[in-house]
């Protein structure tokens, strides 16, 4: 059983507050995401749970047992880096030995484990050479075989595919899915990618200046985003989002009156505010339909097309740009008006 | 236009730096007279240098009408090195020959003779070709005594190793001096590397308080003269010595033999001192060459289980191994070139003394013995040359390929 723990974790490099109070539960098997812009303290949060940093205060339970005094090799866990990190004098048999071989496990063992792993990322053939002599994705494989071998509780995976071009990511992306499958072992991925989160996770957490803004399955956090800040982060395009006042207000829903809207029932997500406030529109560019009638109204100043999907780019009468996503062909130029509707189930106030 | 100059800037330093090892070389390799007698830029083409020849053994006292023989089969009779080949030019002809002004008077000349001109020697007809072959023709059978000539050969260039031979087999002050040099020099390279090592994977990588403070400290030290603390190491070794020479007589019965004395002056003192003052720059060199290796890689050993030591010893080292190369030769050229420390500090036995002691002082007993000197010399240029040659296969780019991205 390997769930992890943390329990009002605080990390802060001299004055600079990196960490605020997370508290995360992970459970086992469990494949968690940490997302989040860059230096929003996702790498740093994944080294306090390895030990690569010291907590400044607060608590870290892997496996039910707390680890905060723990040096990384103690805690049971295995890290692949951005970067490889790959030993660059020694074989990649070697590489994959090191850590059993410090255990001071006998060679035949040794070379049992680092064969099944070799077999599981199926690269027995790679085993003799120098990670000189292998392509950006076969090191990645080899960082990855590194970590299987060690057999950990968990494993911790920092921005593993940045390093790769366009198609390998895809390829190693399906391959580390495959492998938690397989492996059913906790694991924790940090990544800026929210493709990667998004396709990958069990769980999601999205972090924002060393705080936890939202936890929750991908989908719960795409539908259903806990503030303004998570349903900008996840989606592409991005949530459009139109100022407006709050009215009529209960404990889910409100009105809103902005940008020659005016809308009833929609969900009010910060419930804090009151009538008559200042209030935010959000509206994924996904979610709205072409419609002659449709209250929302602009003039394109971009059209997109990716094939798979049309993105027009407009903007309000009140200069508030949005975006339109859609799978069908658009015969929409620019410097024309287009006018759209939505389901207002798909709509948050913010 | 630039370019060409930059080349011929490029080889004029080539050339004034080569230069003077060729010289050394090249003397070395001639024979004393030779050097003696002409520079070494001579060496290489064929030169006109006067040789006197016997024209036959003193012994050799049977009559003869005509004798034939050869110029180099004399010369080079009881030679076996340095062996004159080329082509006889002229033989100096000093003799007494009728005077045109005074009929029936005789007058000394000293004039030159070329080859196939016969010219009177001990009243017989003399006559040598260029390739050395000479006739002695005399009216009747004679038994003449020998006759000393001096010929003027256009030699070949001719080189030969018996100054080698000599400072290397003919006494011991050469090989003793080699000895010397290796046994002060081997400890006196890997005891501050090795040092230095340690102690630059700890500035770059344990953390503990006053790190960098001390780290400055150390490289600030590189600015102390060696000749600044002659006196005082001096001092240190001495009383070292007397406590060792106390402690001598007191734990063994040295005092029956009278050999309880340590002296003062040893190669130990020598690893010391220099291992002291190739410190500072070692640990400043390695320390910059170990901070540099990627943080990941040590993080990834952190992660597999691997303590300082291991890491340091199957990560840093390996990967440091150009570094730890590069900081060698530095620090064994200095040892092996070093003169002043080990006049100050070193053995004073003459049988311990170092290459550059040796060398000085053979700029005494050699002293117009340029090609000895010269053997000597370059002797103790080899050996570094050899290190620098054998050590620069560890100058390897691309170390850390493939570790980190982009490496």
């Amino acid at each position: 059983m390997a769930r992890v723990s943390l329990k009002g974790v605080n990390k802060s490099f001299g004055k600079v507050e990196v960490i605020r109070d997370v508290d995360l539960e992970i459970n086992d098997g469990e494949f968690v995401v940490f997302v989040g812009p860059s230096g929003c303290g996702k790498s740093t949060l994944l080294r306090l749970i390895s030990g690569l940093e010291n907590l400044s205060s607060g608590e870290i339970y892997i496996a039910d047992r707390p680890v905060m005094d723990l040096p990384p090799s103690k805690r049971g866990i295995a890290m692949v880096f951005q970067s490889y990190a790959l030993y660059p004098h020694m074989t990649v048999f070697h590489n994959m030995a090191f850590s059993l071989d410090l255990e001071g496990k006998n060679k035949k063992e040794i070379r049992e484990r680092v064969e099944a792993a070799a077999k599981i990322l199926q690269m027995e053939h790679l085993l003799d050479r120098r990670p000189a002599a292998l392509s950006g994705g076969q090191r990645q494989r080899v960082a990855i075989g590194r970590a299987i071998v060690r057999n950990p509780d968990v494993f911790l995976f920092d921005e593993p595919l940045s390093n790769l071009d366009a198609a390998l990511r895809h390829d190693t992306r399906v391959e580390i899915a495959k492998l938690h499958r397989q492996l059913e072992a906790t694991t924790i991925y940090v990544t800026h990618d929210q493709v990667e989160a998004m396709t990958l996770a069990d769980k999601i957490v999205v972090l924002k200046d060393g705080e936890v803004m939202q936890v929750g399955a991908p989908m719960e956090l795409f539908h259903h985003p806990a503030n303004e800040f998570v349903a900008g982060f996840l989606g592409s395009p991005k949530m459009n989002f139109f100022d407006g006042v709050l009215s009529a207000a209960d404990a889910s829903q409100g009105s809103f009156r902005g940008e020659g809207l005016e809308l009833d029932d929609v969900r009010l997500v910060s419930t804090n505010k009151v009538n008559g406030e200042q209030i935010r529109l959000g509206i994924r560019p996904q979610h709205m339909v072409l419609d002659p009638a449709g209250q929302l109204t602009g003039t394109v100043t971009l059209v997109e097309q990716l094939g798979t999907e049309s993105v027009l780019e407009l903007i309000t009468d009140n200069n508030t740009p949005f975006r339109f996503a859609t799978p069908d062909m658009v015969d929409i130029k620019v410097g024309q008006q287009a006018s759209f509707s939505f389901n207002l189930q798909s709509a948050h106030l913010f | 236009m630039t370019r060409f100059f930059k080349h011929l800037i490029l080889l004029l330093i080539v050339v004034i730096w080569v230069l003077p090892f060729l010289a050394l070389v090249t003397t070395s390799l001639r024979s004393e007279t030779a050097s003696k007698t002409s520079g070494f830029w001579t060496a290489f083409t064929p030169t006109v240098l006067g040789h006197r020849f016997g024209t036959h053994d003193r012994d050799n006292t049977e009559p003869f009408v005509t004798m034939s023989g050869n110029i180099f089969e004399r010369l080079n009779e009881d030679k076996e090195s340095f062996i004159v080949s080329g082509e006889v030019q002229s033989i100096m002809f000093t003799g007494r020959v009728p005077d045109p002004e005074k009929p029936g008077k005789t007058k000394l000349i000293r004039q030159l003779i070329y080859a196939g001109e016969p010219m009177d020697v001990r009243d017989g007809d003399f006559v040598f070709q260029s390739n050395g072959d000479f006739v002695w023709t005399f009216p009747e059978a004679t038994a003449p005594k020998p006759k000393n000539l001096d010929a003027f050969i256009n030699q070949d260039p001719v080189f030969g190793t018996d100054a080698y031979v000599e400072v290397l087999f003919e006494n011991e002050n050469v090989p003793n001096a080699l000895i010397s040099s290796f046994i002060v020099t081997i400890p006196a390279t890997i005891i501050p590397i090795t040092i230095a090592a340690f102690a630059a994977y700890a500035f770059a990588w344990m953390r503990f308080p006053g790190r960098d403070w001390l780290f400055v400290l150390v490289v600030s030290l590189m600015v102390v003269p060696t000749q600044l603390a002659f006196l005082p190491v001096l001092q240190g070794f001495s009383g070292i010595a007397s406590w060792a020479t106390a402690l001598n007589a007191w734990m063994t019965d040295c005092e029956a033999t009278k050999t309880c004395q340590v002296a003062s002056k040893s190669f130990a003192s020598l690893w010391i001192t220099h291992t002291a003052f190739g410190l500072p720059l070692a640990i400043y060199l390695l320390r910059n060459y170990i901070v540099g290796l990627p943080k990941e890689l040590l993080e990834s050993a952190r992660i597999d289980g691997a303590s300082h030591l291991k890491i340091f010893t199957r990560l840093i080292i390996p990967l440091s191994v150009p570094a730890l190369a590069s900081f060698s030769i530095f620090q064994f050229l200095w040892v092996w070139n070093d003169l002043i420390v080990a006049l100050y500090i070193g053995p004073a036995d003459s049988s311990d003394l170092v290459f550059p002691i040796r060398l000085q002082k053979q700029l005494g007993t050699f002293k117009d013995q340029l090609h000895l000197l010269n053997a000597s010399a370059v002797i103790s240029i080899i050996v570094p040359l050899i290190v620098f040659l054998s050590m620069q296969r560890y100058f390897i780019r691309g170390l850390l390929a493939g570790s980190v991205k982009g490496g």
